[in-house]
């Protein structure tokens, strides 16, 4: 990429720029073509080489990260010499997290089983640890059946042995009942009971670390044992499995699940898992799912705040938040006392004012001292005193830092608006397409320019609303002016082009018009493209300065 | 026949043929999912001699999940709320089990009564009666025992009959003496109660929150 960023040197010297423009020449004659890659289109030529302005991810599905997991599992089953399904419990007992496992399991092997859930505590014979509270009185028979069984192996689960006299869970006092199971702490429950409690738990309170129903007991339930328990519900075993594979994103900084209601997609972007890494790039990633679940791998607050970096973006928001309306109401209704910068609302009454905090006395009218009033206060003849001219300055310094953020917050809000409003735009579109293959002997394929001229409006107007909120916190100088100028060309390229979507179709002009929005689509398409990228550009080169701190910086 | 059905029947059998434990469960209606458990205030402590009743609702998925359980009749502890009756109680909570019942859940609750847990409280008002003065609170705790769980008489002993009128300034477990004070300045007597209580003015408390700090908590609207 050249130092320089005039923008005649990035829309001409480019090869793509010739092989963007005849791509869009030719797209809508272009043979077969899905909807689903259609807006890729476009972006052919790109494909090859990875823009600054984009990051490195990798969609998951939720198969390919039980793969990883299970690489872990036999990883740590491997070193430690134990089942697969003990190492399961003992990663997932330390948030997946092997080194710090490896070490801790080293000092202590059996104090960390003890903790994961694989093997029972000791049993101390006086039981004196016990709570008071809980009364153990009425569990005893339960307790017999632990202190019976003395030699617990670290080993998968197996059914307590299926004895022929007459047994009665202690659960559902059932005594039909004749095939029963219990962890390998012993604790016997039929199978029933067993069934109904690891539903509800996965079901209703979406637990996938499942204790022994025991009192007390620190058993924890294996998959194996878990999926035996589920018996023919194959539903509620691979609910249990997605919530095992969301317990091991969660704990994994490379790994997050889309946001999307119901898709088991995971993202994979390790270039944006740690912090500082945030600080310089804007993570907009894709699930494997669906095109449109495109969310921030950084932050939730929005789905795709670029160019501005998610700190910025939740700074900008939060000041929005707690300002805009009430900075609307200010501007209009207040001004300032002289003094000492209160602001102050006149709600009536005459224009000798009194600042209720410094007890300052100005004039509404001048802003000047009200003691150079003298008498004749009336006409307020005062006004090029200097003074009031003083005051006046005071003034319109807190007051221009008013007008400043609603400068930005204006064009800001009006982008999103507008934004919004191209999707009824996009409707009526829909609607002018299907006429025009009516109206004209034109076939559908060729009529989707209008489509994605739509979708290229609201892609670049959500760009625009965000270099608002950068441009907000830039601090003055050359960057600052280059960053404007772009800002300035997507503008104009992006109103240009939404006027052209407005005008009214006459079968006679589709073919000038066709020619006329598609041209312009691919320029506005190219001028968002090297706005993303110099901005990208510049977070990754440490370009930008801000006027404010920016939390994590500096 | 339906496993919940059979496993509280059977509870509730067990409880009736049990007298050792002074437990004792009741219908409230038809249903047998909703019922009212009491037992006796445990001795030594300031609800010996009350008998405290408990609503207790079976939820769908018992007993794989927790019992509802609270208090009907008002106790004055730490981990129960005084207005509602809502019990603190991590066995009714995260560290139930399917094999706690009935019978051993009530007998938790009253050793709850034994041993309060200001710490982790439900009713923080009275929580900070019990950190700042112990007697003072075991004296409110001990007269509402009289009151509402029909326990003996505190002030008996004294020679002296509460003629079953209910002492106010005794039940916010404050001093007598510094309700009239305030009431002497002109403000109402409940509402008095009220911020003392609040304000927690008890034991050494007294001395660290000025009278001027009192009023301007009278004063609030």
């Amino acid at each position: 990429m050249s130092d320089d960023y005039s923008d005649d040197e990035y829309y001409y010297d480019e090869d793509e720029d010739m092989m963007d423009a005849d791509d869009g020449d030719s797209a809508p004659s272009d043979e077969e073509m899905d909807m689903e890659v259609f807006d890729n289109d476009f972006k052919l030529p790109g494909k090859a080489r990875k823009k600054s302005y984009e990051v490195d991810s990798e969609p998951l599905s939720q198969a390919q990260v039980e793969r990883l997991m299970q690489t872990d599992i036999e990883h740590i089953s491997g070193i430690f010499g134990v089942d697969e399904n003990v190492a399961s419990l003992l990663l997932r007992h330390m948030s997946w997290n092997k080194e710090r496992l490896i070490e801790k399991y080293m000092d202590h092997a059996t104090a960390v089983s003890v903790e994961a859930g694989i093997t029972p505590k000791e049993e101390k014979p006086a039981k004196a640890a016990a709570s008071s509270r809980a009364g153990s009185s009425s569990t005893g028979p339960q307790r017999s059946t632990r202190s019976s069984k003395s030699s617990n192996k670290l080993k998968s689960p197996s059914p307590a042995p299926k004895e022929d006299e007459p047994y009665t869970c202690p659960i559902c006092f059932d005594d039909t009942q004749t095939r029963t199971m219990a962890l390998a702490c012993g604790h016997a429950f039929c199978s029933s009971c067993w069934n109904a409690y690891v539903t509800g738990k996965i079901r209703e309170e979406g637990e996938h670390w499942i204790r022994c129903m025991a009192e007390g007991c620190g058993l924890v339930c294996p998959d194996p044992f878990v999926r035996e328990a589920l018996g023919e519900d194959k539903a509620t075993w691979n609910r249990f499995r997605e919530l095992l594979v969301r317990h091991f994103v969660g704990c994994n900084k490379n790994l997050k699940f889309c946001p999307y209601p119901n898709c088991t997609y995971t993202v994979a972007c390790p270039a944006a898992a740690s912090k500082s890494a945030l600080l310089s790039i804007v993570p907009t990633v894709t699930c494997g799912a669906s095109p449109d679940h495109k969310f921030c791998f950084g932050c939730s607050i929005e789905t795709d705040h670029r160019p501005v970096i998610c700190a910025i973006a939740a700074m900008w928001l939060q000041k929005c938040h707690d300002d805009s309306e009430t900075a609307n109401w200010i501007k209009s209704n207040t001004k300032e006392c002289t003094k000492c910068q209160s602001t102050i609302e006149k709600n009536g009454g005459c224009n000798h004012m009194t600042c209720k905090k410094c007890k300052h006395e100005f004039c509404w009218v001048c802003m000047g001292p009200w003691s150079e009033h003298g008498t004749a206060w009336y006409s307020c003849n005062r006004y090029d005193e200097k003074a009031s001219q003083e005051a006046r300055d005071a003034q319109s310094k807190s007051r221009a830092s008013l007008e400043r953020y609603l400068h930005y917050y204006n064009r800001w809000a009006n982008h999103e608006q507008s934004a919004k409003l191209s999707m009824d735009l996009y409707k009526k579109t829909e609607q002018k397409m299907e006429e025009m293959q009516i109206s004209s002997d034109l076939t559908w394929i060729e009529v989707q320019f209008m489509k994605k001229a739509v979708d290229e409006v609201f892609k670049c107007r959500m760009t625009l609303k965000w270099t608002y909120a950068m441009a907000y916190y830039l601090d003055r100088g050359n960057p600052k002016e280059l960053f404007e100028d772009n800002q300035r060309d997507l503008e104009k390229a992006v109103e240009d082009l939404s006027e052209l979507l407005e005008q009214p179709i006459e079968p006679e002009v589709v073919p000038s018009l066709r020619q006329k929005v598609t041209d312009k689509t691919v320029y506005v398409q190219k001028r968002n493209e090297i706005m993303l990228e110099d901005t990208a550009n510049g977070f990754l080169e440490g370009r930008w300065q801000w006027n404010t701190s920016v939390p994590g910086l500096e | 026949m339906d496993a919940r059905l059979r496993r509280v029947n059977k509870e509730i059998a067990d409880c009736k043929n049990d007298k050792s434990s002074k437990i004792q469960l009741d219908l409230v209606d038809e249903s047998p999912f909703h019922l009212k458990g009491s037992f006796p205030g445990p001795e030594g402590t300031p609800y010996e001699g009350g008998r405290f009743e408990v609503d207790i609702r079976i939820p769908d998925s018992y007993p794989f999940q927790p019992l509802k359980m609270k208090f009907i009749t008002k106790v004055y502890h730490p981990n129960v709320s005084s207005a509602s009756g809502a019990i603190c109680l991590d066995i009714l909570k995260d560290q139930w089990s399917p094999v706690l019942t009935l019978k051993s859940t009530l007998i938790s609750l009253q050793s709850l009564l034994c041993s309060p847990e200001p710490d982790d409280p439900q009713d923080a008002e009275v929580a900070k009666h019990y950190m700042t003065s112990r007697s003072s609170f075991e004296e409110t705790a001990r007269y509402w025992t009289h009151i509402y769980a029909g326990g003996p008489d505190p002030k008996a002993k004294d020679g002296g009959s509460g003629g079953g009128s209910r002492d106010e300034v005794a039940m916010a477990g404050l001093e007598k003496a510094h309700v009239d004070q305030f009431e002497a300045l002109g403000f109402e007597r409940g509402k008095v109660i009220d911020v003392l209580r609040r304000l927690n003015y008890r034991g050494a408390n007294v001395t660290k929150i000025t009278e001027d700090r009192v009023v301007e908590e009278l004063l609030k609207p």
